[in-house]
């Protein structure tokens, strides 16, 4: 059964969505068509004159190995930021279920970090991690890992990848943790009673119980690796070194800002726009579907 | 199959909360034992601890020849089934059944047999592929037993089974659960509120008031001879009449709101002066005046059941209700006034502020 509230007025319910679509329309709707617009053109970089070109910004684009490297990046760098803050998030989510009582406190902790700005977040893990002064990349010297995210493309992206995530674990953290408590205790104790082992309930019962939880927060961490990290990406690496940290979202921002090439930047912004639309269509297909009011 | 011996168990939570405390009791081989109580009497604790799932503070717990209290739920040689059932979701009839059987290592040939051989004892077959969110609750419950019974083990807990059911359906799956218990021949510990349920299935009850047991015994004794007022109220429907009176100087007599109209035939097990509670059930009640209690009742309504008439109404000179459960049907108008007596086994005498039984 569905609940619906019915206005008398027919004006009433437009006049309270108004703002939201004005805010919409001036701040998605126009830019997304500039966008769109712009991707057909060629600009010179001051703006005086532009070239209608039909496609040639996108077969430019998948010609370019540059381009076609950094799709390769993004993909590696979104699933692993999801892979570990989903993993870390969870194992602290399952921590925290055993002991209820002085959850309380552990949970405001834990939700702290999601209150950081991105290019915060990534300031932090610069720090920590700087080949000259941050105490970590002194400790791994002392370890024998040579670290130094300036030359190294593997380690620079591993660090963005450890900054990202992080920042993620929180927000992964309360829904696994509300999914959790929503498994009934009873099916973990008669598991229990089915002679079956702490490990095994787990990997038996709770994780697959926990599924839907798993698949939305792997595509909200999906959509948040490609899109949102912009901001972390240009405080700590800047896309560097050699273009290894350098996501789909940064370059974007390189080629439009830095190389003031706005054709291909905006051709750059359709595809990127395109993966949203994707990723919103698998989500609402197969995760909102579940969902019962 | 197997002896159950409970020695002083009890149960204090972290908090200080007591919610079971020196409950003693010997259960025989394949016996069917109910614990009933009032919700939160701690008959689920006892049973959570037989379980494994609670800790034991204090007392011991044997199941055959050996002490349980620090082995793990599966260790214990038990199953149990679950209020809401607890079926495993995400697997199917034939899933939720296996679990454990693969838990325990059984080969694949072996499982099969049991499975099918629980399947056709429920009647299960058809629906072994299906989900539990594709069940009625009746097929669940089966499907839960189901899973209980594969495992064979020595004790089969039950807590509170048929609470979901509608009242149709638990009657039928009563006496499922009846037949069930003689076929397989093994121990059943079976926690419910329903004091009629608890009635018709133990061989012996146990029942519980505040995280004490009041009484064990079996359903005839708790009925004929209850050992406390608890008991006596809990147990039987319509429920026992009480008066609560002092018993007059020659100790023949209840003095009830000022009025001496209950009389005894003898002298009774109480000092003249005593407070006491008088417990009759309504179906001793008869018509004859020559019992071991006589006293009078002033008809207020009178419900027509066919097989039964239960008159409703106050004893004589006071505001104490009353109810008389007469057999077949009976004509008595509002204001009449009826004379009552009892035989001496029927009429039961509580110590007012223990509860303790006297006679």
């Amino acid at each position: 059964m569905q609940k619906r509230v019915v206005f008398r007025s027919r004006l009433l319910p437009y006049l309270l969505v108004l703002p939201q679509i004005a805010i919409t329309v001036a701040f998605f709707f126009w830019p997304s068509y500039q966008a769109l617009e712009s991707s057909f053109f060629i600009e010179d970089a001051f703006g005086f004159s532009r070239e209608w070109v039909w496609l040639e910004n996108y077969y430019e684009l998948f010609r370019d190995p540059g381009y076609l490297k950094s799709f390769r990046t993004t993909l590696v760098f979104g699933f692993s930021v999801a892979f570990l803050a989903m993993a870390i998030s969870l194992i602290l989510a399952v921590a925290a279920n055993r002991v209820i009582k002085a959850a309380t406190g552990y949970r405001t902790l834990l939700i702290w970090p999601y209150a950081v700005a991105p290019a915060l977040a990534g300031v932090i893990w610069y720090f920590l991690m700087n080949p000259s002064l941050g105490i970590v990349a002194y400790w791994l010297k002392g370890i024998g890992v040579e670290w130094n995210h300036y030359v190294n493309g593997d380690q620079a992206l591993l660090l963005v990848v450890v900054a990202a995530a992080w920042k993620q674990v929180s927000y992964n953290f309360l829904f696994f943790l509300a999914g959790l408590q929503s498994i009934p205790k009873s099916l973990i104790e008669a598991a229990a009673i089915d002679r079956a082992g702490p490990m095994r309930r787990f990997w038996s019962i709770t994780f697959p119980l926990l599924t839907p939880t798993t698949f939305f927060l792997l595509v909200v961490n999906l959509v948040y690796a490609f899109f949102d990290t912009f901001a972390l990406i240009h405080a700590t690496t800047e896309g560097g070194p050699a273009d290894a940290t350098s996501i789909l979202v940064f370059r974007v921002y390189n080629t439009g800002f830095i190389g003031q090439d706005y054709g291909s930047s905006a051709a750059q912004s359709v595809i990127l726009m395109g993966m949203v639309i994707l990723m919103t269509f698998i989500q609402f297909r197969y995760v909102e579907r579940k969902v019962q009011y | 199959m197997a002896t159950l011996n409970i020695k002083s168990l009890g149960k204090t939570y972290p908090g200080g909360v007591t919610a079971v405390s020196d409950v003693n009791a010997d259960i025989a081989d394949g016996e069917f034992i109910v614990l009933v109580g009032p919700s939160g009497c701690g008959k689920s604790t006892i049973l959570r601890m037989i379980a494994g799932l609670e800790g034991i503070t204090t007392g011991d717990l044997q199941i055959g020849e050996r002490r349980v209290n620090d082995l793990e739920p599966g260790e214990r040689d038990i199953a149990m089934v679950f209020q809401n059932y607890a079926l495993y979701p995400h697997m199917s009839v034939r899933g939720n059944m296996e679990y454990g059987l693969k838990n325990e290592g059984l080969p694949k040939d072996q499982i099969a047999t049991r499975i099918a051989e629980a399947a056709r004892t429920l009647r299960l077959e058809e629906y072994l592929d299906r989900k539990p969110a594709q069940l009625s609750g009746g097929q669940r419950q089966r499907v839960a037993m189901g899973r209980a019974i594969v495992r064979d083990p020595k004790v089969f807990l039950f807590d509170e089974p048929l609470s979901n059911l509608d009242a149709k359906l638990r009657t039928q799956l009563r006496a499922e659960l009846k037949a069930l218990h003689q076929r397989l021949g093994a121990t059943f510990i079976y926690v419910t509120h329903d004091q009629v349920e608890a009635m018709s299935l133990a061989d012996r009850i146990i029942i519980m008031n505040a995280g004490r047991v009041e009484q064990i015994g079996t359903p005839m004794d708790l009925y004929l001879r209850p050992a406390s007022r608890f008991v006596a109220d809990f147990i039987g429907s319509p429920a026992m009449n009480v008066v609560e009176g002092t018993v007059t100087e020659d100790r023949r007599g209840l003095l009830v709101d000022g009025s001496r109209d209950i009389r005894f035939a003898g002298e009774i097990p109480a000092s003249a002066g005593a407070k006491v509670a008088m417990g009759i059930r309504p179906e001793h009640l008869s018509l004859d005046a020559t019992g071991a209690a006589q006293f009078h009742l002033e008809v207020d309504f009178v419900e027509q059941l066919g097989a039964d008439t239960v008159v409703h109404g106050k004893v004589s000179g006071t505001s104490v209700p009353l109810a008389v459960r007469l057999s077949g049907v009976q004509q008595h108008a509002s204001g009449e006034v009826l004379e009552l007596g009892c035989g001496a086994d029927q009429l039961h005498l509580f110590d007012l502020s223990s509860g303790q039984r006297l006679n």
